[in-house]
């Protein structure tokens, strides 16, 4: 009963967020210094022309027409038009959303694990040869940016020195995102590289809090077996903290990974937002950042249900 | 729709990619293809229903794998096999057989769509690659304009007086605006069917810049009835068979092609949202072909022996535009002495990377008339300040505004702000988001950047160096200067030799006292394959050898 109450509770604060980001993107985009007419129809266009290109895409009515407009279509899934091409937003972007989806899910599957196996061994190896190789070589990973991490993996492995895996990617339109598992190779190793340093960090710290506290403590000296105190006990208590920053690091990978698209010219929502942003495509503008906040929240609102359920101490709170 | 046309396995291209190097034969066979485009031309095609043979006129034939076609044109090439280009794209892209927005979009009309006439690699009109078969010049504001026999569209429709009259139409159409500069010379009333193959055109105004007009690759033939939205068909080497914004466009032989089909199977135009990526692309060989390859990997292709780099002289230009009519630049010394800042050779090297030619404030490169007399201005930094002090303006200081969405220009505007100094002239670059420059502002700059692309001379006068031109950024000519009427004059001369009399007198005018400071031309920089054959390095408007004029004579010898 505790558990449904909270997820409602959540899921409307979610909402009541989203809501809030819908005024701001609206509010903001209005404020774009730039002129979307004359930034689509170029140098070539007359007065006339961007005239037509307002009144084709409502840019003559009140804002509050317009914003209802826009959330109106939202809710039915019709975003409106992109000004730059003229066509239907889900008509092109239907596919980048499923493609980035995909790419986010490949890469948590990865980096998550990874994350915590080399996290918690670090905590229980703390100090030891183990866990200072990797605190080195996980600082040295999280101070590159990851277009010279993505570019040195190009070359070697794609162009330069080997050339076994494709050096970009090609998901062709229509296909599903895993018709090409070998371009995936690049980008996923890239962000699991880019991902996991920061990941695991935050496990090894959360794991050592834990395995020095008193209840750990307790269990090993009652005789439990490690095992039993570390995956029981311990694990559990650790994992509940570290939430949050996976759920972070997830979304990151849906729409901010714009320099990875970009290296390997990964057909996801990412560049399709960079370009919408340069081209004061703004139907384009305001969808993704409706959409990539929907991913935030969505995240975040998984990872607080997440933590309450795992974690033993605010579980039983909850009844 | 995707399952259907699974022809080519991409992956299975790359392997091949060493093997090509040891077969020699092709290089000899390559210097026989320009030539051959012509002979095909009178060449009958017959086809058959699917899986039967198709015949022509021209040389020996050429078996497909599948052995069950045999395409014709001349012995050179193979037939058969997908080309894979890359080009920087983004969602922004469209599919028009008379308009482009980006570069792949350019690609893609060129495979797919064909103008009535075309310029050859020296600028003159040719009847080669095109519709017509003759433009006669009844007078200066009056064309007969004759199809060739035996053109159809991609449904198998022959072209007609109709099409090409519906054609001028869509592109005069106001709503649409695919062409103003053309609106100023026609309008419908003007055109007229004499026959099947037959249009008779009587323009508003003796203009023989018209011609010039009907060989810009955007001035194609569509079939009636033809919309942006509707099915897509042209008259090209290529129909479309799908196209996805911002991703790809898949294009596969007409067999029924006037000129001779083509030796190519399929054709991929492959977006690139970044230059860097197409070019990984490119050498680790998931593509066969690049168009704008970045200045700086040039030498890396020039290194390799698998690719072969593709460098194109163009008569496009960026220029930095001063408004003659506003202070300081009403002072025509002071426009003298702006001219006589940059270094021409260190900013081609600067710009461009040494891709391009030092420009003499002279537009109109690639056109017959261009002045070849006129003395060659250098940097002359003491005569500069010199007239600077006669016109008052020793430590001038001054806004030079750029776009943040054309390449080349902020570093242009960077460069000469350099150079300025030493002449104690202030430069202080405004680098402005494209929107906003090209916005309300535009063509009211005092001083400003721009970029043009390849035109003749009398044509670029009425782009941009007119009062009532389309784009008049330097607000030329002087309210003094018979500029103007010379350009009516010039326009309306049908007679060559005296109509560059007029032309010579202009681009003195011009090259003394214009508002343009053209340091140079920039080349067409593309590269590919070395197993991609018929591209050929020539003067061209368009990228990758006019993209093979619609691939039309492009082979893979695989």
């Amino acid at each position: 009963m505790g558990i449904l109450k909270l997820v409602l509770r959540r899921l409307a604060l979610g909402v009541l967020t989203l809501f809030v980001v819908s005024l701001a993107v609206f509010l903001l985009s209005q404020a774009l210094p730039s002129d979307p007419a004359r930034a689509v129809l170029g140098r070539e266009a007359t007065e006339e022309n961007v005239a037509a290109f307002r009144a084709q895409y409502g840019l003559d009515q009140p804002m509050i027409t317009q914003y209802t407009t826009w959330i109106k279509g939202l809710l039915q899934g019709e975003p409106g038009v992109s000004y730059s091409n003229g066509q239907p937003i889900m008509d092109f972007l239907g596919d980048r959303i499923q493609n980035s989806l995909f790419l986010m899910f490949m890469g948590s599957l990865i980096s998550i694990p990874l994350s915590l196996v080399i996290g918690s061994y670090a905590a229980l190896r703390r100090d030891k040869a183990f866990d200072n190789a990797n605190s080195v070589s996980s600082l040295i990973l999280a101070a590159m940016p990851e277009f010279v991490l993505g570019a040195f993996l190009v070359v070697l492995f794609a162009t330069n020195v080997w050339n076994i895996f494709p050096a970009t990617i090609r998901i062709r339109p229509g296909e599903p995102p895993w018709s090409d598992m070998k371009g995936m190779i690049l980008p996923l190793m890239t962000l699991t590289l880019a991902v996991t340093p920061y990941v695991s960090r935050v496990v090894r710290a959360s794991m050592i809090e834990v395995l020095e506290s008193d209840y750990v403590e307790m269990g090993r000296l009652k005789g439990l077996p490690e095992r039993t105190v570390l995956w029981r006990h311990a694990m559990p208590n650790a994992i509940g903290p570290t939430f949050q920053v996976i759920a972070l690091n997830v979304a990151y990978m849906a729409g901010g990974v714009v320099v990875v698209e970009s290296l390997f010219n990964f057909p996801g929502i990412g560049l399709a937002m960079r370009d919408a942003v340069r081209d004061v495509n703004i139907p384009v503008v305001q969808f993704l950042a409706m959409f990539i906040s929907f991913i935030y929240v969505v995240t975040n609102l998984a990872a607080d249900i997440g933590t309450i359920l795992v974690t033993p101490r605010l579980r039983t709170r909850l009844k | 729709m995707a399952d259907e046309n699974n022809t080519t396995e991409p992956s299975t291209r790359a392997l091949t990619r060493r093997q090509i190097v040891a077969g020699g034969t092709a290089a000899a066979a390559l210097v026989g293809l320009a030539a051959c485009g012509s002979d095909d031309e009178g060449a009958t095609t017959e086809t058959t229903a699917a899986g039967g043979t198709e015949t022509t006129a021209g040389g020996g034939t050429e078996t497909t794998a599948g052995g069950t076609e045999t395409t014709a044109a001349s012995g050179e090439g193979k037939t058969g096999g997908t080309l894979r280009v890359a080009v920087v794209g983004s969602t922004n892209d469209v599919i028009d057989g008379q308009y482009i927005v980006a570069k792949p979009d350019q690609a893609r009309l060129v495979l797919g769509w064909e103008p009535l006439v075309n310029y050859d690699a020296d600028f003159n009109i040719s009847y080669e690659h095109s519709l017509a078969e003759n433009v006669e010049v009844v007078a200066a504001d009056h064309y007969i304009i004759t199809l060739k026999e035996g053109i159809t569209f991609h449904n198998g429709n022959p072209v007609t007086a109709d099409d090409v009259i519906y054609s001028f139409e869509r592109r005069l159409d106001p709503d649409l605006g695919l062409a103003p500069a053309l609106s100023v010379l026609l309008d419908k009333s003007g055109l007229t069917k004499v026959d099947d193959r037959t249009v008779d055109v009587k323009l508003l105004q003796p203009a023989v810049t018209f011609l010039n007009g009907l060989a810009e690759y955007t001035a194609t033939v569509v079939p009636v009835g033809y919309t942006r939205e509707g099915e897509q068909i042209g008259t090209g080497p290529f129909m479309l068979k799908s196209f996805t914004s911002g991703a790809e466009s898949v294009h596969v032989r007409y067999d029924g092609y006037w000129g001779g089909a083509a030796y190519l199977d399929e054709v991929q135009i492959i977006d690139f949202a970044d230059a860097a990526a197409a070019v990984n692309a490119f050498t680790s060989g998931q593509v066969d072909a690049m168009v704008d390859l970045p200045f700086a990997q040039a030498e890396a292709v020039k290194g390799s022996s698998d690719l072969t780099l593709l460098v194109s002289e163009a008569g496009s230009w960026l220029p930095i535009t001063m408004a003659i009519d506003q202070a300081p630049f009403d002072d025509v010394r002071v426009r003298q002495a702006m001219r006589l800042i940059p270094n021409r050779e260190q900013m081609v090297q600067q710009v461009l990377s040494g891709y391009g030619s030092v420009g003499n404030d002279m537009y109109g490169k690639l056109d017959g008339s261009y002045p070849k007399d006129l003395p060659q201005r250098e940097q002359d930094i003491e005569a500069a300040k010199a007239l600077l002090a006669e016109a008052g303006q020793e430590n001038l200081t001054i806004d030079l505004f750029a776009p943040d969405d054309t390449a080349g220009l902020p570093e242009m505007a960077a460069a000469f702000a350099q150079m300025a100094k030493e002449a104690g002239v202030t430069v202080n670059v405004k680098v402005l988001d494209g929107g906003t420059y090209w916005g309300e502002q535009y063509t009211k700059y005092t001083f400003a950047t721009s970029f043009w692309g390849t035109r003749p001379y009398l044509n670029q006068v009425a782009a941009g160096s007119l009062k009532d031109a389309v784009y008049p950024e330097t607000h030329w000519p002087p309210a003094d200067s018979d500029f103007a009427d010379k350009y009516l004059a010039a326009i309306a001369e049908t007679d060559q030799d005296k109509r560059y009399a007029i032309i010579e007198e202009m681009q003195t005018e011009e090259y003394e006292d214009g508002g343009n400071i053209i340091w140079g031309f920039n080349n067409l920089l593309d590269a590919h394959a070395n197993y991609v054959m018929g591209f050929e390095a020539r003067p061209n408007v368009l990228n990758l050898d006019h993209f093979g004029r619609g691939m039309k004579r492009i082979w893979l010898d695989v």
